[in-house]
């Protein structure tokens, strides 16, 4: 995942509402490394979209 | 909503669709137009590597008020809550303090939190200060109020820890329908609610009917509790603590149900240990984000009078710090010293290979039934085995 650009280290979906404990979605490991592998750059791509959308919408 | 906090390993960005939170390093956190400031002064580190410059989140006990009574209430909730409570003032005023400090969400429970007639100035003060509130409750108190605020919540949760008799067996009371009951309501005016489920070795076996509740109500997913040694939690710990067979059979179950009733499935930290049991690899636990203890590191707790904890069962810290003083605590060397001290480790955690994710399991768990908050989780499977295998002293 290493280029240029940096790396995304780790992503942590979801929000978590329990108020005892950190909980973390691991429906990903049904999917195993080589889905997650594939994820990381749609996650990118969100990230950089979302950056093109916030210099379009500044004035 | 925060949509980006600078950290010495980066920096972490939030996306709100989907909703996630995204680790990135230096050189990402630059191509995306960041600039981590005084944060990126030293030389950058590797995550993990220290404590984030803030919480992820912060799990507020807004009242340890509930009439419920569950027998195994790991905060010890009672119908006329704990002495010194904070209110709404003092709330919003420690909100604004984690702000400041650059916490993305909030985890809003009690006691019953959807009693608080004020619960919903809370969730609208969180939202300006541009923090996500997010909710559990256990829908026997406040419903109608909590229906109408719902919206202003990312995540809604409702407690059931098994369903119809098995609630009962877990809890000490049937309140099955009363909480199916505000499944229905609160999922008839909002998507994101799931449910929160403690597991037990009693109810371990019927974890396949929660799964199958969660899909038939159109729940977007089952968070999975262990059960802790905490509140009323300490005295009834022995006999619902799950086996150690459990333990090492739980990520396969889960995931299975979690496949077969096509459920998201969330698990609390204290379970990391039976995850790497499997040994499904670090670098995608890594990237995952599944940690083990994050206690006074990606999250703090707050006791309903506002002192702060590492984490919602952990007892405060000796110098009682309060939560809307953690800017002043946060930044101390000895700041949740028996937490943060997690890489002083005895074997069999000190050579395990996920150490660096699991950081010992569950503190409390360990400070429970071993004696020590340092000492690795007595619950874990590698831990477990470890013991069998040494020599017999005497």
């Amino acid at each position: 995942m290493k280029d240029k650009k940096g790396r995304i280290l780790a992503v942590k979906w979801g929000l978590n509402p329990n108020s005892s404990s950190l909980g973390v979605d691991v429906t990903f490991l049904l999917l195993g490394a080589g889905a997650l592998a594939l994820l990381t750059p749609v996650v990118g791509a969100l990230l950089r979209l979302r950056r093109v959308r916030g210099k379009k919408a500044a004035p | 909503m925060r949509t980006f906090r600078a950290e010495a390993f980066g920096g972490i960005v939030q996306l709100e669709r989907p909703r996630a939170l995204v680790f990135i390093d230096r050189d990402y956190a630059r191509s995306l137009g960041h600039d981590g400031g005084a944060r990126w002064s030293a030389p950058e580190t590797a995550l993990g590597a220290r404590p984030l410059a803030a919480p992820l989140e912060a799990h507020l006990q807004l009242t340890n008020r509930c009439g419920a009574g569950c027998r195994g209430c790991y905060t010890g909730a009672t119908p006329t809550g704990a002495a010194g409570e904070w209110g709404l003032a003092e709330w919003k005023r420690a909100i604004d303090a984690l702000a400041k400090q650059g916490v993305f969400h909030l985890a809003l429970g009690g006691g019953e939190s959807a009693a608080l007639p004020w619960l919903g100035d809370i969730a609208a003060h969180a939202r300006a200060r541009g923090l996500i509130p997010n909710l559990t409750t256990s829908g026997l108190e406040g419903l109608d109020r909590l229906v109408a605020i719902a919206p202003l919540f990312g995540q809604i949760n409702v407690s059931i820890d098994g369903v119809g008799d098995v609630y009962a067996r877990v809890r000490g009371f049937d309140g099955f329908a009363r909480a199916d009951a505000a499944v229905l309501r609160l999922r008839a005016v909002k998507k994101e609610i799931g449910l929160n489920c403690v597991v037990t070795r009693d109810s371990f076996d019927a974890l396949g009917d929660v799964f199958a509740y969660a899909r038939r109500r159109r729940l977007n997913e089952v968070e999975l509790l262990r059960f802790k040694p905490a509140g009323r939690g300490e005295r009834a710990y022995a006999a619902l603590r799950c086996t150690d067979e459990q333990h090492r059979a739980f990520l396969p179950t889960v995931l299975r149900l979690s496949r077969r009733h096509r459920v998201r499935v969330r698990v609390d930290c204290s379970y990391t240990p039976m995850i790497a049991w499997h040994d499904p690899g670090a670098e995608l636990l890594r990237q995952l984000a599944v940690y083990g203890c994050v206690g006074g590191d990606f999250l703090i707790g707050a006791k309903a009078s506002g002192v702060m904890t590492a984490c919602s069962f952990a007892a405060p810290p000796p110098e009682r710090p309060r939560v809307d003083a953690i800017a002043a605590y946060w930044e101390r060397d000895d700041a949740f010293a028996a937490f943060r001290g997690w890489r002083d480790a005895e074997e069999p955690c000190r050579s395990c290979p996920y150490h660096e994710l699991c950081r010992g399991g569950c503190r409390v768990v360990s400070a429970h039934v071993a004696g020590s908050l340092r000492a690795p989780d007595p619950e874990c499977p590698r831990v477990t085995s470890h013991r069998r295998h040494l020599p017999v002293l005497g």
